[in-house]
């Protein structure tokens, strides 16, 4: 049951205190892909999007349990605890700092519009994390096609998440099980 | 004091179960966060429901931050630790746990299969996600074009680091309404 840790603890804090006081406008799941699968290495492209699915499944934030499982595969139940320690005491801090200027952000017109435009820069580099993850499926059109109905149903009908993934599952890992020639991303 | 206790019970009793509840992120628990802390507890008034959730936005980190906002406001630094752990420790508890399960099958054809399997779709469930937030945020064309062009340098400079392009969107926006542009 125990696996070697792939990371020390001090480490995972910190590499996750990083992610949280930058990933603005919400796209914790790409500054995660960025900091921790492309620039450290800690896990790779299978384990980051399997986490990220079963993360948007299942209830709660999908960065804080992206986090958890991440925290868990790379130093099991403390790892888990480390990142989401480091995840969230950032954001908190910085909260209850700008609560103090609590009126004048609250009705700062200016304010909103940075905001907004944080938040457009913020989707672009999740629309750039997505786009990147497709060529995890090596670009066939199998993979190419379930990625499409999912950005379809759920992004632009807004079909229900759960039923969608429950439809698309089965196929796209009946897919997986016929195309067994490349066993890591 | 039983009193502070008292508040910190009901404000975990309130964001606790909200925690289980919240299926497809944070966003979808506003509307029950707004009645439970504006009708049903009176912890703020509306407008002030509408000053903590701007603030919120200012804030960097996953999901809502407007949780430890209003427990700020009803018992303090207390509170707001509190309101914080009841909203993410139940759902960070049951991850963990699948996760855990999960790991135990790793290396098995099965394993292999369903993480790739979930592979495209997850891909696809991040694009969703962008085009989710794209809908929320006002200011329509302008919005999306600049999503857009972020998404272009992100993907033909990666070495431009996102947080460039973060600052420069909010100075632009910042800049055109200072101006009255829109």
């Amino acid at each position: 049951m125990h696996r070697t840790n792939r990371v020390r603890l001090l480490p995972i804090f910190v590499g996750f205190f990083r992610l949280g006081v930058v990933s603005f406008g919400g796209g914790t799941a790409g500054w995660l892909y960025r900091e921790i699968v492309e620039r450290r290495r800690w896990i790779n492209d299978a384990e980051f999007l399997s986490g990220a699915a079963l993360g948007r499944l299942m209830p709660g934030s999908g960065g804080v349990n992206l986090t958890v499982q991440v925290g868990q595969i790379l130093h099991g139940g403390s790892g888990a605890f480390a990142a989401v320690l480091g995840l969230l005491s950032g954001p908190l801090a910085i909260i209850l700092a700008l609560t103090a200027g609590y009126t004048r952000i609250g009705q700062s017109l200016t304010l909103h519009a940075v905001l907004d435009g944080v938040a457009a820069a913020a989707i672009g580099l999740t629309f750039a994390t997505g786009l990147k993850l497709v060529r995890f499926g090596r670009a066939s059109a199998g993979p190419l096609a379930v990625t499409a109905a999912t950005v379809l149903s759920v992004g632009v009908l807004r079909w229900p998440m759960i039923t969608v993934v429950l439809c698309l599952a089965p196929v796209s890992i009946g897919l997986a099980l016929l195309d067994r020639r490349g066993g890591r991303a | 004091m039983p009193e502070d206790f008292r508040t910190l019970l009901t404000l975990t009793l309130v964001f606790a179960p909200l925690s289980l509840l919240s299926i497809g992120g944070g966003a979808s628990l506003l509307a029950e966060i707004e009645h439970q802390s504006v009708g049903v507890h009176a912890w703020t008034t509306e407008r002030e429901f509408a000053n903590l959730f701007a603030i919120s936005r200012a804030a960097p980190g996953p999901g809502t931050m407007l949780s430890t906002l209003i427990g700020w406001k009803v018992a303090g630094l207390a509170g707001a630790l509190t309101a914080t752990i009841a909203l993410y420790l139940p759902s960070s508890l049951l991850v963990y746990a699948a996760a855990r399960l999960w790991g135990h099958w790793r290396g098995s054809v099965w394993h292999s299969a369903i993480e790739r399997g979930l592979g495209p779709i997850a891909a696809g469930l991040i694009l969703a996600g962008g085009i989710a937030v794209l809908r929320v945020l006002p200011g329509g064309p302008v919005v999306w074009l600049s999503a857009a062009a972020a998404t272009a340098v992100i993907l033909w400079r990666p070495l431009i680091h996102p947080l460039v392009l973060f600052f420069a969107g909010g100075a632009l926006f910042g800049l055109a309404e200072a101006l009255g542009l829109w």
